[in-house]
């Protein structure tokens, strides 16, 4: 066993697990939680390369991606807040229509 | 030694990201990501890079996750999921057991230890591929977090 088998096998996992929550779970803030666990098993791929091929540039993709992920969280986090205090609930399947 | 100790991250980090799937609870699911991004702090130590290791510790696991939490408590009390704030007790053992075995290890080595022969440099070019090549995606990501935290301006504040 190396560890390229080992970080091959649990980021498949974790996407895959991070893939479920998406898409079986209904509630929003759950399925936030679900987009940034498929962002943190990307991340582990991302490293990995980078150094087994000492390759910089993934490594400036990784910081990147975790720059977008936090501001990603901060917006929905935000927007989750306000959907629920507007008296329309936390699952998904309330929200069928946008509103300027 | 250094594979069995990501064997041992990979496995706790899955099995947290299965109980989030599993449990209803919002706050466990949280929790459960918490350990998720810590494990995978550990496996970015494993794989040679201490310091994006370091940012997923501050950023997601410190930052993000306490945010998430703070979320969740602020949403209100009514339903099951927003309300319930317990965790589980082996769940919480497992993953403080896998925390201070992991930390130990570390410790043990004394320095970070790395699975693959990773170029000392590699992270001192980083920061020049970061503002060389791709300066204009950090400019961009760096206007983009600005305007996520104008976006979560009150609208009464906002005017």
């Amino acid at each position: 066993m190396n560890l390229t088998v080992v970080v091959w096998a649990t980021t498949g996992t974790l996407f895959f697990f991070g893939l479920a929550i998406v898409v079986l779970r209904r509630q929003l803030l759950a399925m936030l939680l679900g987009l940034e666990l498929m962002l943190a098993a990307v991340n582990v791929s991302l490293v990995h390369h980078a150094g087994l091929f000492n390759d910089a540039e993934a490594l400036a993709v990784v910081a990147l991606v975790i720059a977008v992920a936090a501001a990603e969280a901060v917006v929905g986090l935000s927007l989750i807040l306000r959907v629920r205090r507007s008296g329309r609930g936390a699952d998904s399947a309330v929200l069928t229509e946008l509103q300027g | 030694m250094i594979v069995w100790a990501a064997l041992v991250a990979g496995i706790v980090s899955v099995f947290f990201a299965a109980v989030m799937l599993m449990h209803r609870s919002l706050y466990v699911s949280a929790v459960s990501l918490l350990v998720v991004l810590l494990q995978t702090a550990v496996l970015f130590l494993l794989c040679g890079s201490s310091l994006l290791g370091l940012l997923q510790l501050m950023i997601y696991a410190g930052a993000v996750m306490v945010l998430v939490v703070v979320t969740i408590m602020a949403a209100g009390s009514e339903g099951e999921r927003f309300s319930d704030f317990s965790f589980p007790r082996p769940l919480a053992c497992l993953g403080l057991i896998a925390a201070v075995a992991e930390t130990a290890f570390i410790l043990a080595h004394g320095t970070a230890p790395a699975a693959v022969a990773v170029d000392p440099a590699l992270q001192s070019q980083l920061g020049a591929v970061l503002f060389k090549p791709y300066a204009l995606a950090t400019e961009a990501v760096t206007l983009l977090m600005f305007l996520a935290a104008l976006a979560i301006v009150p609208e009464k504040a906002a005017a």
